[in-house]
């Protein structure tokens, strides 16, 4: 697959007077081409087999508190301009209609080339091979017990190949791969055919990291996404320096690549800004947003690498990278002997946050139940519910080892990848939803 | 069938180059049979944030796949935005390599043959919103800012006006050529309110999809958000209960609709994932649960006259009196199961294999005005909107209220904060008590008010 060419300088010039010409205040382009492959089987059969090969150009002009975008298939120089001559003329539309005007404050240019690299590059790992694999721990699922009556194995690998240019001068070059392989779970499913739906009410619920980090992230980050916060959308409005969680609880936000390689991270986000650290809760207090370049502007901070889009063909939205609690002192074992009436919740099937209210709901995949310390009866169906505020001052014990878990956010429609991370999590009180 | 000739000019292009396609896939051996999907879609957007205009979107986007199936039925799927000849050729050659190595697959009989459509399907496209001007929608937009920024109430909206175009082509081995031109406009807002003089906001959603511009009615969707939003504020904790809930058409369409248009699709069915499975021809549900699908209705927005594999569309009855009638079927799941696809394999693009969808899918409505479903309820229920949906194969559903009251001698009074329903939806569809007699449009989902008998609230008080 071709890696889309940088762009000349003479057609970068040509954008710029384009864009002074017509008072464009900041622009961008992103330049993207990529190809993957998917696989699904079911049962050794396939269900999803698929190769793809795309390429296109996302354009973006704003002036004065009014965005215009356009998306071109064809990324010929002639395309490119087309493109920005129509993202400018529908900025200069929402400009004359928008109530609130402001600027995107510069920052300094970054001009890099970064690519990451997987252990055998993608390119030499044939069609027949990736097959091969698929299949292979299908069978191992299946084979785990007779009493399975589905397994389902995905596989997908993709390469992307990316140009970022904008109106400060930035330049980056990017060339990122990914791998990602996925099994149903055979041993859980049988499992489950036997447990008993849970009875309503409220109980103290000791939550195990996949389900503390996912957590964190509908209920806690979304509100967090400076987007959300100046569209008076988000539950944090107004919160910077107050307390919102229990004393021990800190709250980051770390996309930066490291030697974990984790699914949610980057060095750059779509906006052309360095990924960094952001610590969103320390000991309880609310610190900071997840920023965009636009939502950095309007509230006078700078940026903080969380401009994030889908594809070339979307806009950046303030979204999360890896996002994680941090773990403290407590073992899980002691959780459950402290732990006198409660549930021991692993895993979710989903999650959902009312950001502007606050109500959120998870719903789990194990449940069992806790009395007089120890670890009983197997239930499903449990869905947790509370109020995002409430929730978090109502921690009483935070596990001492944190684990990660990927997975792909679908904020506005944009499938993201990203990370959750946190260690168990014990919370007092809350409401559980259950058939009896 | 359609013959080159009655093709329009424009799309020549995309025409000749899923021709082109075609041929080359019948140029490999191997090849049992094989389908070109070609499209093109212009999409059009205009964002509101804080009850203002924020941003202006516009893209296009042409591409094809291909799917090539051998012998032992085994698979290659691969698409590209691009359709120039070497990319095709390509994109058809990574195809046909994934079918070689792939594991076969006995349960493929074959890819559909030329059928006759039912019937006409008119009104699905409408010119003015192919060539729509972009300042054109402001007008809509305008009213939904200026009802909003009139009431006091209103903290901030949210929403837009989108459109979509689209024009595509299949083409099989098995002498399938059908086109579809289409399009779409839809308005969506999503208000917060606040209750004066209390720290307490209230959100509520509304939205319309309609095949033609002049049906968008932008008062009409700012209003219905109002008043769902206003309805929220009040919220209350109660106590768990055991009382009769109704369901708002929005309700419907998430307990009710949403849940048997997953379970009543063949796929999810065959693999034994439907809590419909060995329900078929029985009587599952009160007399009042009358629902079908119809993909031939002028003018709804899933209507057209064929699917997204070239099969035509049809109308069929789902559920009559309470008993389970229908599955939905593309050509893969019919096959396997003997039957004739029921036209309802559905692609989001050309990126996507056919899976199934269904069309236009309708709880047909009853006797009573909605009033009088009210009316006998001491304490009760009123749901709107949850986010939860049931076990798709248990049917076991325990799922939040976001948007929904509490009913005091046949009012609507306080809304709900941290409640919860919990109920099967078989026993749900035997406890429909009584429809009410109007039903509310939905993009491709029309639903009345119902009543069920009684359900477990789990309160928080």
């Amino acid at each position: 697959m071709e890696s889309p060419k940088p762009l000349e300088s003479n057609l970068i010039s040509k954008l710029t007077k384009l864009a002074t010409k017509k008072r464009i205040e900041f622009w961008d382009i992103r330049v993207a081409s990529s190809s993957g492959t998917l696989l699904e089987f079911t049962n050794g059969k396939n269900k999803e087999v698929s190769y793809s090969n795309i390429k296109g150009a996302g354009i973006r002009a704003f002036i004065n508190g009014g965005w215009g975008f356009s998306v071109k298939q064809n990324i010929s120089d002639s395309s490119i301009i087309e493109g920005l001559n129509e993202a400018i003329k529908l900025a200069l539309f929402a400009e004359r209609y928008s109530k609130f005007k402001f600027k995107i404050k510069e920052y300094d240019l970054i001009r890099d080339k970064y690519t990451t690299k997987l252990k055998t590059p993608l390119k030499d790992v044939d069609i027949e091979q990736k097959i091969d694999f698929a299949l292979q721990i299908e069978k191992d699922a299946h084979d785990f017990d007779p009493r399975v009556i589905n397994t389902n194995s995905l596989y997908t690998d993709g390469i992307i190949n990316s140009l970022l240019i904008n109106s400060f001068g930035s330049s980056i070059e990017q060339s990122i791969s990914i791998l990602k392989i996925g099994i149903k779970s055979a041993k859980k499913a049988i499992k489950l055919l036997s447990a008993k739906p849970v009875k309503g009410g409220k109980f103290t619920v000791i939550m195990d990291p996949k389900l503390t980090g996912v957590f964190i992230h509908e209920a806690f980050g979304h509100a967090c996404e400076a987007d959300l916060v100046i569209a008076k959308e988000s539950i944090l409005e107004e919160k910077l320096g107050e307390k919102v969680a229990s004393e021990n609880i800190s709250i980051i936000d770390d996309p930066t690549p490291s030697d974990m390689a984790l699914f949610g991270s980057y060095k750059f986000d779509d906006e052309g800004i360095a990924a960094k650290p952001v610590q969103l809760v320390e000991n309880g207090v609310l610190k900071t947003y997840l920023h965009d370049l636009e939502s950095a502007s309007r509230m006078n901070v700078s940026p903080n690498g969380h401009g994030r889009a889908s594809s070339y063909s979307s806009k950046p939205q303030a979204r999360m990278g890896v996002t994680y609690l941090k773990e403290h002192d407590w073992k899980l074992n002691e959780m459950i002997e402290d732990t006198k009436n409660g549930v021991l919740c692993e895993n979710w099937k989903y999650g959902y946050t009312n950001p502007a209210t606050g109500n959120f709901q998870f719903k789990t995949r194990n449940c069992y139940k806790i009395e007089n310390g120890e670890k009983t009866e197997l239930m499903r169906d449990v869905g947790l519910s509370g109020l995002i505020l409430e929730i978090l001052n109502r921690v009483s014990a935070i596990g001492n080892k944190i684990e990660y878990s990927d997975g792909v956010c679908g904020k506005g429609g944009q499938r993201v990848r990203n990370c959750t991370g946190g260690p168990y999590l014990r919370v007092e009180d809350v409401v559980m939803g259950g058939l009896q | 069938m359609i013959t080159k000739n009655n093709f329009p000019k424009e799309n020549n292009v995309l025409f000749n180059r899923g021709k082109f396609g075609l041929r080359i896939t019948e140029k490999y051996d191997k090849v049992k049979c094989s389908e070109i999907y070609v499209q093109k879609t212009d999409a059009f957007e205009i964002g509101l944030e804080k009850n203002s205009i924020k941003d202006c979107n516009k893209s296009e986007s042409c591409g094809f796949s291909v799917r090539v199936f051998d012998k032992r039925g085994s698979l290659g799927f691969a698409y590209a935005n691009d359709i120039s000849s070497k990319i095709i050729e390509k994109t058809i050659n990574n195809a046909v390599k994934m079918m070689k190595v792939g594991p076969p697959n006995d349960e493929f009989k074959d890819l559909p043959f030329p059928k006759k459509s039912n019937s006409k399907v008119t009104g699905i496209y409408d010119k003015n919103i192919k060539d729509l001007e972009f300042e054109t929608p402001f007008d809509l937009i305008k009213d939904m800012i200026k009802i909003s920024s009139d009431d006091s109430q209103v903290v901030t909206q949210s929403g837009d006006f989108s459109s979509l175009y689209t024009y595509y082509y299949v083409f099989n081995s098995n002498g399938i050529e059908i086109s579809s031109k289409e399009t779409a406009a839809s308005l969506t807002s999503s208000i917060v309110v606040k209750n004066n003089g209390k720290n307490e906001t209230g959100n509520g959603f509304h939205w319309q999809i309609e095949r033609k511009y002049k049906d968008l009615d932008a008062i009409k969707v700012v209003n219905k958000t109002l008043q769902m939003a206003k309805m929220n504020l009040n919220r209350i904790k109660i106590e768990t209960m055991n009382v009769p809930l109704i369901l708002t058409p929005k309700g419907v369409i998430s307990l009710i609709l949403n849940p048997i248009a997953s379970a009543i699709n063949a796929d999810t069915f065959q693999y034994n994932r439907s809590f419909l499975v060995g329900k078929l021809n029985k009587k599952i549900g009160s007399d009042l649960l009358n629902i079908e699908d119809n993909g031939l209705i002028n003018g709804a927005v899933g209507s057209s006259e064929f699917d997204a594999e070239g099969v035509p569309c049809q109308n069929k009855k789902i559920f009559e009196n309470g008993v389970f009638l229908s599955l939905l079927h593309n050509s893969f799941t019919a096959g396997k199961d003997n039957v004739e696809s029921t036209g309802n394999a559905q692609r989001n693009s050309f990126s996507s294999t056919p899976n199934i969808g269904s069309t236009n899918l309708y709880f047909n409505p009853g006797d009573y005005k909605t009033q009088e479903l009210f009316e006998d309820i001491k304490i009760g229920i009123l749901l709107d909107y949850t986010g939860d949906s049931p076990n798709l194969a248990t049917g076991d559903f325990s799922g939040l209220i976001l948007n929904g009251n509490i009913i005091r001698n046949g009012e609507i009074q306080e809304s709900l904060n941290e409640t919860m329903v919990g109920i099967n939806i078989l026993d749900l569809f035997n406890r429909i008590e009584k429809v009410s007699n109007k039903l509310e449009v939905y993009g491709s989902k029309n639903a009345p008010y119902v009543k069920i008998s009684n359900v477990q609230i789990s309160g928080s008080k």
